[in-house]
């Protein structure tokens, strides 16, 4: 890795609001080179030794967590994991003395998930450690938008003036906002497409289109973001079945083909085959999901390496 | 303090012949004992208090406070929250039912009078309408009467089922009891921590609309028409509400209100840095709301303000913004705050000291030789820090805490007794 004076403008990853263009640049132009990294027969480099990490998810996590102990351990930084979920939590300890106790065991940062939207934000004023946001309610996800991004300019060599439909549950979702945050940053134009119960009343003054037709929104695009359906945080019923959220939202290789020109499919993750995208679409060559996983890795490493060029 | 002399302040009492004029008063054993004009009373034993630059006003009173007990006393007691409000300048208070067990019988009720009968602030329990608040059934509402509820109220949990709004309208009118409403309808409002709005949606937070709080406003102004009975709306939040309510009091309903002093100052920008001493509930509002909430105290729409005093313990704060608990104290801030909106002293007093106890329909306090000195006497130029030393509350959840507000409360005394904060 190349010496650089170029540093980030911020000590902790809360949210794509907090980065400048600069950082955002500076953060996929890092993760490249740990692309090659990784795809190197030697995939570890020293960078982080004698860091500790903990990944504390009180959330549900697969992917992400997976993604971020790699990006870790490629980077030699030493790791431990803590998974609770957020009801135990509530009723217990407060997050505050939960984090304060696993810092007390000389940890360096922080990788949360949590339920509740800036949770990232409060934990930061109140602990002295790095934090990174792996996703706080429907707030944030930021490393998920900065991976998205690598693999648009990795496609594309640019994201400035690409057309980014983000398909699916809005108001749900972390990733859509971090997205539409760094997309624009980076000089993209985002339309949100869903169905009307779940797209934020005040969504346009993020300055997005809004689209509710899944046809013309695929039509206008360059990039298709297909959402999961955040079941699990719809405490009530937005749309009547699943069943009827695919007729109409649902990315199918007929509606694919019926376009005159060609797109890239993108999705967070975990794929709901059959409800937001057919199994067809998901694993056609327009489909870049899984380009997505290893940049993931990738982008986390840059995240991580650039975070602790600013430790105190 | 047997005799209190206090000279050259300007008298705050709407209505008096000597309002707005400077004057010299002798307080002697709880009552006015004599009156001139500025600089013109002399009294050896009396101790004398230099008023220039303050206000001497009826003592002010809430229509909105939480004081947790029974049940809460970690977050206030009785006397710790009437401690606050002589601090604050109040000398009588309406006590919401948000305690636990809540005040839904004679016993609260009883208990809560009882505590409180000898205080320098006059204490009044607002009955909860129904048993345990549940909004299920009505409580023993004219019992509670009886036993010195001042009106009825839900506390913060607005009732949902309009037939049982309908019939507390309905059974306190034959009464004359006030049903005080807290608006909010809870489906649509769908458990959301904020304001819906721009802020809302750029912090990825589902949103409380206004219209949550206007269906309410408009489904209880229909109800106290129907009935032909009055209502009074708590801590009103939005511009919609406003022009409900000033459309309500043309067509002759009658109906009154009030809003919160933070509502008048703060908005759901507050909120972007997730800090939950600026969780309230309603919520903060836009701008927009702000200056029609102004407006609306200016044409006489809303009636009051409130502080809607809520206490809350550090551990209840000092969360994530999600489950830390609604409200902020207030019974130190009001003035403060209503000064920081750029509201004149003469609407100031008539809004926290006349207003209130007319919409209860107690007495007014009489400045005139005889009578029992109900009084504050404040400076709105003079600037204090709302800290340790000077916070009265066993709570501290207030995003002013630790700030300088300006408008500071000398002097306040009430059924002969004296909240001195002098210099």
């Amino acid at each position: 890795m190349a010496e650089t004076a170029q540093q980030l403008s911020t000590q902790h990853l809360l949210g794509i609001k907090d980065l400048t263009t600069e950082d955002i640049h500076l953060i996929l132009e890092t993760a490249s080179t740990f692309k090659d990294v990784i795809n190197r027969p030697i995939k570890k480099v020293p960078s982080l030794r004698d860091i500790t990490i903990a990944n504390v998810f009180f959330e549900n996590s697969t992917r992400t967590r997976l993604s971020f102990e790699l990006a870790e351990k490629r980077l030699s930084a030493d790791v431990i994991n803590f998974a609770a979920s957020s009801s135990s939590v509530s009723k217990g300890e407060t997050l505050i003395d939960t984090v304060n106790n696993i810092l007390a065991m000389k940890v360096d940062m922080i990788v949360m998930r949590h339920p509740y939207p800036g949770a990232g934000v409060f934990l930061s004023k109140h602990v002295n450690a790095q934090i990174i946001n792996a996703g706080d309610g429907a707030h944030e996800h930021p490393t998920q938008a900065l991976l998205d991004a690598f693999s648009i300019s990795e496609q594309y060599g640019d994201v400035a003036g690409k057309k980014v439909a983000i398909i699916g549950d809005i108001l749900h979702s972390r990733v859509a906002l971090s997205n539409i945050l760094c997309l624009q940053k980076l000089g993209a134009e985002v339309l949100v497409c869903g169905p009307t119960t779940l797209i934020p009343k005040y969504i346009a003054s993020l300055g997005v289109k809004i689209e509710h037709d899944l046809l013309k929104a695929l039509r206008w695009c360059d990039v298709a973001n297909m959402l999961r359906i955040q079941l699990e945080r719809q405490d009530i019923n937005y749309f009547p079945s699943l069943r009827e959220y695919s007729m109409l939202y649902g990315l199918n290789k007929t509606i694919l083909e019926s376009l005159d020109k060609k797109i890239t499919i993108m999705h967070p993750g975990p794929i709901n085959r059959g409800v937001e995208i057919t199994s067809d679409v998901a694993d056609s060559k327009h489909s870049i999901i899984l380009d997505q996983v290893q940049n993931g890795v990738a982008v986390r490493m840059a995240v991580l390496y650039l975070l602790a060029g600013k430790r105190i | 303090m047997d005799k209190i002399l206090i000279k050259s302040a300007t008298l705050a009492f709407p209505g008096h012949e000597k309002d707005g004029q400077m004057i010299d008063v002798l307080i002697y054993r709880g009552v006015v004992d004599t009156i001139g004009d500025k600089n013109t009373l002399n009294d050896e034993e009396a101790v004398i208090i230099d008023a220039h630059g303050h206000y001497l006003a009826p003592g002010f009173f809430d229509l909105n406070a939480n004081l947790g007990e029974p049940g809460l006393e970690t977050k206030e007691t009785i006397m710790s929250g009437c401690g606050a409000a002589a601090a604050g300048g109040f000398t009588g208070l309406a006590m919401q039912p948000n305690t636990e067990p809540a005040l839904h019988s004679r016993g609260e009720i009883a208990m809560v009078v009882n505590i409180a009968k000898d205080n320098l602030v006059s204490l009044h329990p607002v009955g909860a309408i129904s048993k345990e608040r549940s909004g299920n059934d009505l409580a023993e509402l004219y019992d509670m009467k009886l036993a010195g509820a001042i009106a009825f109220s839900n506390g913060n949990k607005s009732i949902q089922q309009a037939g049982l709004m309908s019939r507390a309208l309905l059974y306190c009118k034959g009464f004359n009891a006030l049903v005080m409403s807290y608006a909010e309808d809870a489906s649509i409002a769908n458990h959301a921590k904020m304001n819906e709005g721009v802020v809302s949606t750029y912090l990825g937070m589902k949103g409380n609309p206004s219209l949550a709080e206007e269906l309410m406003v408009a489904r209880d102004l229909s109800l106290a028409s129907y009935h032909e009975t009055a209502i009074h709306f708590s801590t009103i939040s939005t511009k919609g509400s406003v022009s409900l309510i000033r459309e309500a009091k043309k067509k002759g309903i009658a109906v009154t209100c009030d809003v919160a002093a933070h509502h008048l100052v703060l908005t759901d920008q507050e909120v972007a840095g997730f800090d939950s001493n600026y969780k309230v509930s309603p919520p903060l509002r836009t701008a927009d709301d702000v200056h029609a909430l102004k407006e609306g105290l200016l044409d006489g729409t809303i009636d009051a303000v409130v502080s809607q005093h809520t206490p809350h313990e550090v551990e209840f704060k000092r969360v994530e913004f999600e489950i830390a608990k609604n409200g902020m104290i207030g019974l130190q801030t009001v003035l403060p705050l209503l000064l920081k909106a750029e509201l004149p002293i003469s609407l100031i007093v008539q809004k926290i000291a006349i207003s209130p106890r007319k919409i209860l329909n107690l007495p007014m306090p009489a400045f005139n030789v005889g009578a029992a000195a109900n009084l504050v006497l404040f400076n709105p130029k003079e600037s204090w820090t709302f800290d340790e030393r000077t916070n009265h509350s066993k709570s501290n959840n207030s995003p002013f805490y630790g700030t300088t507000l300006t408008g500071r409360v000398s002097l306040v005394i009430n059924n002969n007794k004296v909240y001195s904060n002098l210099n």
